[in-house]
């Protein structure tokens, strides 16, 4: 087991390796740069530019900007950033809380109502509620997510003035919870539509996997009621292959919470990243591509080292 | 809304041009302000966010918005193009002595009892240290326009500045006018001025209001200064909320979550709901930048002067102005906005006539070829045209251009790019054919763009300055040259006219239109001044109020 | 397998779609009532049913109906073309380190874990933000963010297949690596190829309009589902029609394959159809 966690503990090192070096030479081999921002300024003279790409070492070899960078990122000095000169790490911990918050609630209602469907779907094969949750699902996963983002605010605050088009609360007023959630619930309803159709999908598969197993149809046949046998054997073996599912589903977490961040003008990091692209804030784009590489990596690693100490030929193979 | 109409007639007739007429008409607008109640706040909203807070970092429009809350320059440009003392007792002038051997030498006197936001006097002492800062190799300073002008600078007292230039100057009092002042006591005691916490979490200044404080990527408040040597700002904080979408800007104004939308404002395709909304002034305010077809003077199709009229002929400025921005754009023919001192009232008029555009390119030898496209000599009249994607009345205006051009047998290909790459090299080294672009020519009300149009500044060539299209006229470097040169503000209009008259006739590039954004205010909130001459109109915030 | 595959009856109705949303694009320029890309002002978003404009016009008077057949292709187009690029480049690396095996598959395994490690919409985002737009750089940008599934999923079959007898027999013969992947180990990973394509023309629709929805995808005047949607915010109020069809497009192109790569997925696997049905 101890060969087993090194030998893939280096293999997430290759891997951040590998990421770092491809996002670093994407961003930097792509044409413009950070000085472009400035260049419509009236008062911005091309010497100016110039001495900017300078102070910034953007004239700097490629090889030799990649090297400090990254000796920089392995002593948690991850650069600063080219817009505003703060330090990256702060710049993305700022960020963390309302993405952590708008993920969490999107994804905690998501994995209830998933789960919930997708056992009834499973108990009930072939009900009519089965066939409809399945043609729902297929939809919710095929809605372009900012559309449907788009009609909520349409709907819901245009046309029924019910809720808030967007922000995390309402501007200038003092923290209220009531307030916080009601402008929580149009982007984690947006957010979590994709999630809840892939848990209940997943939770119906899996279900219907275990009820298949010999030991439930013994139990069945033995006369404990059917209920029970959900409840107690099936889900608890249901479960297991549903665990990894949620760390394999982080990156795409993550892409929708940028979408939607965008749309309801929420303050995360997904947001952040695609102003940082407006401005080829290098540093912070690197910062986010090696945290979420991060998470995921870890996400990874986790889940087979927890499979592996169910299941012991995983290690060997 | 017989309120709205009212300002909207005066904002109307300030942009109209007529310069003898704006003046008593403005005045008799500031006479019927009221003095605005203590206390209240006022959101504005920015699509996009304010991080940079020190204002001689490299910044962006909104972050200057913010800067004019926090620090103050030495005069500044207020809404009639008229500098005002700011930190400044009186602003230099050949007439009060300010300015000496023939511009060479300016003497600025500082206003006594100022006092920095931690309490800390300012003095000279802190003047002197801004330019150094800007100048000092080691910073990564914005811009260095104005500062590089000058050979050096004494403070003989606490409250006295001498500054002698390199060589006449004219816009060196436009350039210092929005330059703002920092203070040496904490910027001295830094380690590193470029990553100091100043720059980003705690500036201080001696400007109406305080920083206060900053929610990433959602709001940043700032409290008022009760010390502040203009007196204490009736507001009692500031709020900056950050709202990304336009659209989205739009609704929550509407909702009155906001109450005042700042510098890209609303946009146009708003404006004939907005007008009508109970409760909120729809500003029409006149903004220096001007809307162009840019040439590249450099590729084959635009050497002749023919081609270049057959394509404003051909060009449908009317539909672009009235369908496409909703008749909210000001045409024009020159490179200023009608609001400048300099602006030139008698250019030409555009006339759209795709008749003659055929017949100018047919009598220049341009003649279709078998897919209806002209060519000459082997050169077909094919070419791109580029500006930022994802502007989306642009895309629009350009898709309607493309149209238009084709009509009289010229084949543009759109070819858009995100701001970070075209803006760059593409721009600045004249890599492009064309571009649909907004410029503003000159540094605040000044009508100087030597470094854009003279034939010396081309940075394909030479490496320095910003004449990106490759124009070369010697009539126009000539008059560029003296007019940098003029103190005289009368003489140097006439200079400037004259400039304009070359540049139309010769068509160096097509003027579409200059911008007019719509800014909307919610109704009782006094004082809101749009300024043409500074960057943002927060500049007067200090006298923002509720009405009582 | 046919026959399993037409019992799935969403996946039927489905491929009937495709097939009709595919004609549409093919015959768009027959089936359109206006030029797509022809500017009338006068038109300016005249309603459904009004002045022969059947879906409605857009901000500059072009035909939406029109505007929405000739998108189709481009999306459709885009869709087809990054999934051959998956597929292929999938298949290819799949085959080759399950086969090969070693410090090939090691350096491919690597690589894909690598890619799975950015989300994909960063990884587009900052792809696109640096090339310029167009069909090819869509098509390219969207197979380098997709092909790691596939990849997985072929070496992982071929992994299986390689100790068959079959496969060992042939070894045994003294066939080369090259044969014996081409002629026994490639065929009979074709069923999963065709379950991971259909999957992949959803992704590639779907990817392709949150790019071009974001700014950064195909550019006017060239007309994308995902494009003419990426102004629609500020139209859902005075001209909802300019909002909602493409969408509704989108959805419908993209839930399509979805089941019909379900449907293929239980045709080929009755032990999964058991399972998902």
């Amino acid at each position: 087991m101890r060969y087993y966690l090194a030998r893939r503990v280096l293999q997430a090192l290759v891997v951040l390796v590998l990421v770092s070096l491809g996002g670093f030479t994407v961003l930097h081999l792509a044409p413009g740069g950070p000085a472009a921002i400035y260049a419509m300024s009236p008062t911005m003279s091309a010497e100016d530019m110039e001495r900017l790409t300078h102070q910034l070492g953007l004239d700097q070899p490629l090889h030799l900007q990649y090297f400090k960078w990254a000796a920089g990122l392995a002593t948690a000095n991850w650069g600063r950033s080219y817009r505003d000169g703060r330090v990256v790490l702060e710049v993305i911990t700022d960020r963390i809380p309302a993405t952590v918050v708008l993920m969490l609630s999107a994804f905690s209602v998501a994995v209830l109502i998933g789960l919930a469907t997708g056992i009834v779907s499973a108990v009930r094969q072939y009900s009519l509620f089965d066939h409809a949750m399945t043609l729902t699902a297929m939809i919710a996963l095929s809605i372009p997510t900012f559309w449907l983002g788009l009609m909520g605010i349409y709907v819901f605050a245009e046309l029924l003035r019910v809720l808030p088009p967007g922000n995390i609360g309402t501007i200038g007023a003092p923290f209220a919870l009531g307030d916080r959630l009601r402008h929580l619930l149009l982007p984690a309803s947006t957010l979590g539509v994709v999630m809840v159709a892939t848990w209940s999908r997943y939770t119906r598969a899996s279900m219907l996997e275990v009820i298949g197993e010999d030991y439930i149809r013994t139990a069945l046949a033995k006369g404990v009621s059917r209920g029970a046998i959900v409840l107690k054997h099936a889900l608890k073996n249901a479960l297991i292959p549903l665990v990894t599912l949620a760390g394999l589903q982080l990156p795409l977490v993550f892409s929708g919470a940028l979408v939607t961040e965008t749309i309801f003008t929420w303050p995360g990091m997904g947001r952040l990243f695609v102003d940082s692209i407006g401005y080829r804030d290098y540093p912070v784009l690197m910062g986010i591509l090696m945290f979420t590489a991060m998470l995921v990596v870890a996400g990874n690693l986790a889940a087979d080292l927890v499979y592996a100490a169910i299941d012991p030929r995983v290690r060997h193979s | 809304m017989t309120h709205i109409s009212r300002r909207e007639m005066l904002v109307l007739l300030a942009g109209s041009g007529a310069a003898a007429a704006v003046g008593p008409l403005l005045e008799s607008g500031a006479a019927l302000a009221q003095t605005p109640k203590k206390g209240g706040q006022v959101v504005v909203a920015l699509s996009q966010e304010p991080t940079v807070f020190n204002p001689l970092r490299p910044h962006i429009e909104v972050d200057r918005g913010v800067h004019f809350g926090i620090f103050d320059s030495l005069w500044r440009t207020d809404e009639r193009a008229q500098f005002v003392p700011n930190l400044a007792v009186e602003v230099p002038s050949v007439k009060n002595g300010g300015i000496q051997k023939n511009g060479l030498e300016y003497t600025v006197r500082l206003k006594k009892g100022v006092t920095w936001h931690d309490g800390k006097p300012f003095t000279s002492r802190d003047v002197k240290f801004t330019w150094d800062l800007v100048m000092n190799p080691k910073f990564g300073a914005y811009t260095r326009v104005g500062f590089d002008a000058i050979a050096g600078m004494e403070t003989p007292d606490e409250s006295t500045v001498r500054v002698r230039l390199r060589e006449p100057f004219a816009p060196f009092l436009t350039a210092w006018g929005d330059a703002y002042i920092v203070p040496a006591h904490i910027l001295e005691s830094a380690a590193d001025p470029n990553t100091a916490e100043f720059n980003t979490k705690s500036p201080v200044g001696t400007g109406p209001f305080k920083f206060a404080s900053r929610v990433a990527g959602d709001h940043l408040v700032l409290g008022a200064n009760p010390a502040y040597h203009g007196g204490a700002p009736p507001l009692e904080r500031i709020i900056f909320k950050y709202i990304p979408d336009l659209t989205v800007l739009y609704t929550q104004f509407k909702t009155g979550a906001v109450d005042v939308t700042g510098l890209q404002g609303i946009s146009a395709e708003f404006y004939a709901e907005a007008k009508n909304l109970p409760g909120v002034t729809i500003h029409l305010h006149h903004s220096p930048s001007v809307e162009y077809i840019y040439f590249n003077h450099g590729k084959p199709w635009f050497k002749e002067r023919a081609v270049r009229q057959a394509l404003y002929h051909a060009m449908d400025k009317r539909a672009i102005i009235d369908q496409v921005y909703y008749g909210v754009q000001k045409p024009v023919e020159g490179y200023l906005p009608s609001t400048s001192w300099a602006y030139n009232a008698d250019l030409p008029t555009h006339e759209y006539n795709p008749e003659k555009a055929r017949q100018i390119l047919d009598e220049a030898g341009w003649k279709p070829g078998a897919d209806g496209i002209r060519a000459k000599g082997g050169v077909r009249l094919s070419f791109t045209n580029s500006t930022t994607a994802g502007n989306k009345l642009r895309e629009q205006a350009q898709a309607l251009v493309q149209q238009n051009w084709r009509a009289v047998g010229v084949d543009v290909q759109i070819s858009n790019m995100p701001a970070a790459v075209i803006w760059g090299e593409y721009y600045v080294k004249s890599k492009f054919d064309t571009l649909m672009v907004g410029i503003q020519a000159s540094v605040g009300d000044d009508p100087d763009c030597l470094n854009r149009i003279h034939s010396k500044y081309i940075a394909a060539e030479t490496g320095s300055g910003r004449n990106v299209s490759q124009y070369k006229n010697p009539q126009v470097d000539k008059l560029l040259e003296e007019g940098v040169r003029e103190v005289d503000r009368a003489k140097r209009r006439a200079l400037y006219l004259k400039l304009q008259e070359a540049l139309r006739a010769d068509l160096a590039y097509l003027p579409i239109f200059s911008y007019v954004r719509l800014e909307g205010v919610k109704q009782g909130m006094l004082n809101y001044k749009p300024n043409s001459n500074v960057l943002h109109n927060t500049w007067n915030m200090h006298e923002w109020g509720w009405k009582a | 397998m046919s026959a399993r595959f037409t019992r799935h009856r969403p996946a039927v109705v489905s491929v009937t779609l495709i097939v009709l949303l595919g004609l549409g694009a093919l015959f768009a320029g027959r089936l359109s009532p206006r030029d797509p890309v022809y500017i009338d002002l006068s038109h300016k978003f005249a309603a459904p049913f009004t002045k022969g404009h059947p879906l409605g016009a857009d901000e500059l008077g072009r035909d939406v109906l029109s505007r929405l057949l000739h998108a189709g292709r481009i999306s459709l187009s885009v869709g087809l073309a990054a999934m051959v690029v998956t597929v292929v480049v999938g298949a290819v690396l799949g085959s080759i380190a399950g086969y090969v095996q070693g410090v090939v598959d090691t350096l491919v395994l690597r690589l894909t874990d690598a890619m799975l490690s950015f989300p994909p919409i960063f990884m587009l985002l900052v792809l696109a933000a640096f090339i310029r737009p167009s069909l090819a750089s869509m098509t390219v940008i969207i197979s380098v963010t997709s092909w790691m599934d596939v990849t997985r999923m072929v070496r992982g079959q071929i992994l299986t297949l390689r100790e068959r007898e079959f496969v060992v027999g042939a070894r045994a013969l003294g066939a080369t690596a090259a044969r014996i992947l081409v002629r026994h180990l490639f065929p009979n990973t074709v069923g999963i190829i065709a379950v991971a394509a259909t999957l992949a023309v959803a992704r590639a629709i779907l990817l392709e309009s949150y790019i071009s929805f974001l700014g950064y995808g195909i550019q006017p005047p060239l007309a994308s589902w995902g494009n003419m949607l990426n102004n629609a915010q500020s139209y859902f109020a005075t001209a909802p029609w300019v909002a909602i069809f493409p969408g509704v497009m989108i959805t419908l192109a993209v839930t399509s394959f979805n089941f019909v790569g379900d449907g293929l997925r239980d045709a080929l696997d009755p032990r999964h159809a058991r399972a998902r049905a």
